[in-house]
């Protein structure tokens, strides 16, 4: 522990970065040992302790460095000098450490060479009475948060504050990490405020605290409830489902701009990291973590199933297979061993990054690592692994290589959350429109991600983001169909068909045909018919009126017409229900009718008499063939618009691809389908005047049902003659 | 007669200066500490006008201590790292021996 709290670069340019003990503000561990006891009174009282295997003790100068007590004013007091504060922790002036840092005194003497310091305080800072007064901060200033924070995670997920380049939103409105993360109180957790455990969210990776996960407020709590004058967002482009699916993050923070950490490679026995990769200029890459430089983060699935942006660094290292089955991570003394042996053979361009990728690299590191491992008291077994981009190496009985997918823990790949550096809502995600994130310029789906630090020729391997979190290729593709060509296109073609229909009717003139004025009226459509029809008929236009505006994603016109555009969602597959409801129904009452004969290729030869500007007589049953093929068009298209569209409901329980093909699909055949109605509206109004009315009352004239329908009004006079000769 | 001559300014700086003291008084309040003695690890005064314990270096758990429950405090998770749950077996029930807590004092 001695060692530990001390650990970390002590030349004069590191000197004042944290070690292990830098980021520890004291308490605890740093000032008790395992049962409680004070460090420094413990070894005075047995000095035998420091020669002792003990942990705690084993090696210490606890009677001489004194212990780290809780340091208040390392997140309490503006101005804390924290590089300070590492000096004196790594030149083992333990207790000397928060007086020297807070700058109430100036400390002389290093405990590592011997002396035992002496403290000069700073005068100014007493009353006459020897208090001292210290402008003191509550809450913390996030600046003194960021002495450890804007280290680790800039690493983990990018993240910086009060940094321009990498902007946050909140940072900007003058909001502080207290803000958000403030201390807690509930009785329910039994925690108060004075224990100062801090409001955390739901960190993917970390098993830090796992029981204050989600103490946070979250986006929502925030943004509905006005919080700190949090503005409610109106989100008017955006998809209900997107906001189901997607965290906030996904669109709010659609880059860093800074390095965060890539992935980190343990070979040498060092903490080798790599900061995130340049892909388009390798050339250009940052050198260092925290580097400004703009990259995009990968998307991950949450627990809570939303997918969300994730930084996962991605490991390079080493397990020994037990025989108790477990793999256990080597030490950092091991590996550098290893590397030591083999590095003459590996010949790495650079010592520092082997960089391990071929078959004959992981050979002379795994032997030079079985090596290493003969003898220690550690494993009953030796067989070490190499782990790398999601595969593990080790060797065979022959000292050949074997490579498998590494399903051991060392391939997890759950990235760290990425919740800070949020942008301005102009810069969100959808701020330009569906294109931000399904053009094929766009990141959200084409993006690659880096997937291991280097692959089988050595450079990185990598992978389409949007196949990362589900998507196949072939599916984006298809869905890109959708946005390129169906949607800017389909209000044209639309107009197209209503203009051609325009130019039948002043070309060809409508069929006039003595609809009224008979003596006796036949009732065509009887009342079960025209209900039928009547609810297929009204279904169809709000489906059509809603899918329309959901081809648009307007949700502006979906809340003017459905309050929500949820509720608009909702109304559509509730109607799309009761549409194929209707139309099990008309298929059951028409279907028998729809059945081809041969004289429908009279018919059809005849195109029906809507070409060529001349009444013509063509022979047609109940139902004529242009009706027929109509029937069975809307027959399958209903088939396919419910298959897709049932499906569709449960949307958001679907695999990202099959949503996509269904999504398709279903917009493609609507396009259809709505085009085949406008035709078949135009042949039952206008194209043939007074048709309409049958909707009405069911009743057609005997020369209206004569002209257009031959074959069917002869076998019904024969059947009306039948049942009643006289007449 | 003398004091009518004199009354507004008097009131006028009586304004002032009643103003300059609640100004004080606020400022004073948003001070999250008052003036406190320095004190060594064995609880002494630290007095560096009178020398007394000059040289020591102040001990947060004895300074701090008196006003804010130092014990308490220190059961955050910032300060135990995980120490306060650290065991050998930790991490055995998750196939994870190395791991002896759920901190950075113990966690891989």
């Amino acid at each position: 522990m001695f060692e530990w709290v001390a650990v970390g670069p002590t030349d004069p340019k590191n000197i004042g970065q944290p070690g292990c003990g830098g980021c520890h503000p004291g308490g605890g561990g740093l000032e008790f040992d395992r049962d409680g006891k004070r460090y420094d009174q413990r070894l005075k009282e047995d000095p035998s302790l420091a020669q002792s295997l003990d942990g705690d003790y084993y090696k210490s100068k606890w009677d001489k460095s004194g212990v780290v007590e809780a340091d208040c004013l390392i997140c309490h007091l503006p101005g804390y000098n924290f590089p300070e504060r590492n000096k004196q922790l790594k030149m083992w002036n333990f207790k000397w450490a928060s007086t020297a840092a807070s700058g109430i005194g100036q400390v002389v003497g290093l405990v590592k060479e011997g002396q035992e310091p002496r403290v000069f305080y700073n005068r100014r800072l007493f009353n006459e009475d020897g208090k001292i007064v210290l402008d003191l901060a509550y809450p913390p200033p996030s600046e003194n948060c960021n002495f450890c924070h804007g280290i680790s995670d800039a690493k983990k997920r990018g993240f910086s504050w009060n940094d321009r380049r990498n902007f946050d939103v909140h940072n900007s409105r003058g909001m502080s990490c207290a803000d958000c993360h403030p201390a807690i109180e509930d009785p329910k957790l039994k925690i108060t405020r004075i224990q100062h455990q801090f409001a955390k969210g739901d960190e993917n990776v970390s098993s830090v605290r796992d029981d204050l996960d989600n103490t946070i407020m979250t986006c929502k709590d925030c943004h509905y409830q006005g919080y700190m004058g949090a503005p409610r967002p109106a989100h008017l482009s955006v998809r209900p489902n997107h906001l189901e699916k997607l965290a906030c993050e996904v669109c709010h923070i659609p880059q860093l701009h800074i390095a965060g950490g890539e992935g980190f490679d343990v070979t040498t026995g060092a903490m080798v990291n790599y900061p995130t990769m340049n892909l388009h200029d390798p050339a250009k890459s940052p050198k260092r973590i925290g580097d400004y430089f703009s990259w995009h983060p990968r998307f991950a699935h949450l627990k809570r199933g939303q997918l969300a942006p994730v930084n996962v660094l991605l490991g390079v290292f080493y397990t020994n297979l037990d025989k108790d089955g477990i793999h256990y991570p080597l030490f950092g003394r091991e590996n550098k061993k290893a590397y030591e042996k083999a590095k003459d053979q590996l010949k790495p361009a650079d010592p520092m990054k082997p960089e391990i990728h071929t078959p004959e690299q992981i050979k002379i590191i795994l032997t030079a690592l079985s090596e290493t491992l003969q003898g220690s008291k550690r494993f009953q077994q030796i067989k070490p692994y190499y782990h790398k981009g999601g595969m593990s190496y080790h060797l065979d009985d022959k000292g050949e290589v074997v490579a498998a997918v590494d399903h051991t823990w060392a391939a997890h790949m759950e990235g760290f959350n990425i919740n800070h550096n949020v942008a301005p809502t102009g810069l969100a995600l959808g701020a330009g429109g569906c294109g931000d994130c399904h053009s094929t310029e766009a990141h959200m789906f084409k993006g690659q991600i880096v997937t291991s630090l280097f692959g089988p020729t050595g450079k990185p391997d990598t992978i389409s983001s949007g196949r990362l979190f589900g998507c196949q290729p072939w599916a984006f593709y298809l869905n890109q169909f959708h946005q390129l060509y169906l949607t800017p296109y389909v209000s044209l073609l639309m107009l197209v068909l209503v203009f051609g229909l325009v130019l039948h009717y002043t070309g060809q003139g409508p069929k006039v045909a003595d609809f009224y004025g008979a003596p006796t009226e036949i009732t065509w459509f009887p009342l079960s018919e025209r209900w039928t029809h009547l609810f297929r008929m009204g279904s169809f236009l709000i489906l059509a009126f809603t899918g329309y505006i959901f081809f648009f994603n307007n949700i502006t016109l979906l809340q003017m017409s459905f309050g929500t555009p949820q509720m608009a969602v909702i109304i559509h597959w509730v109607v799309g229900l009761i549409f194929l409801a209707a139309s099990v129904i008309s298929f059951g009452i028409w279907g028998k009718y729809a059945r081809f004969e041969p004289y429908d290729k009279e018919w059809l030869a005849k195109h029906g008499g809507y070409l060529g500007g001349k009444e013509v007589e063509v022979p047609a049953g109940r139902m004529n063939a242009g009706q027929k093929i109509f029937f069975w068009l809307t027959t399958i298209l209903t088939v396919i618009m419910g298959v897709t569209g049932v499906a569709l409901i449960f949307k958001t329980d679907l695999p990202l691809t099959l949503s996509c093909l269904m999504s398709t699909i279903h917009g493609f055949f609507a396009v259809i389908f709505v085009a085949a109605i406008i035709a078949h509206a135009y042949l039952g109004t206008i194209a043939n005047p007074g048709t309409w009315r049958i909707l009405v009352d069911g009743k057609v004239s005997r020369n209206w049902a004569k002209k257009h329908h031959s074959v069917w009004y002869k076998e019904y006079v024969k059947e009306e003659e039948d049942k009643n000769p006289e007449a | 007669m003398a004091w009518k001559k004199v009354r507004w300014p008097a009131i006028l700086l009586a304004a002032f200066l009643g103003g300059m003291l609640l100004m004080s008084a606020a400022a004073a309040r948003e001070r999250a500490c008052i003036p406190f003695h320095l004190k060594t690890e064995d609880g002494k005064i630290i007095n560096p006008l009178t020398g007394e314990n000059a040289d020591q270096p102040y001990s947060p758990r004895q300074t701090c201590g008196p006003c804010h429950n130092y014990d308490e405090i220190t059961k955050g998770y910032h300060f135990q790292q995980g120490w306060d749950v650290i065991k050998d077996d930790f991490g055995i029930a998750k196939g994870n021996p190395w791991v002896l807590s759920d901190g950075m004092l113990g966690k891989f």
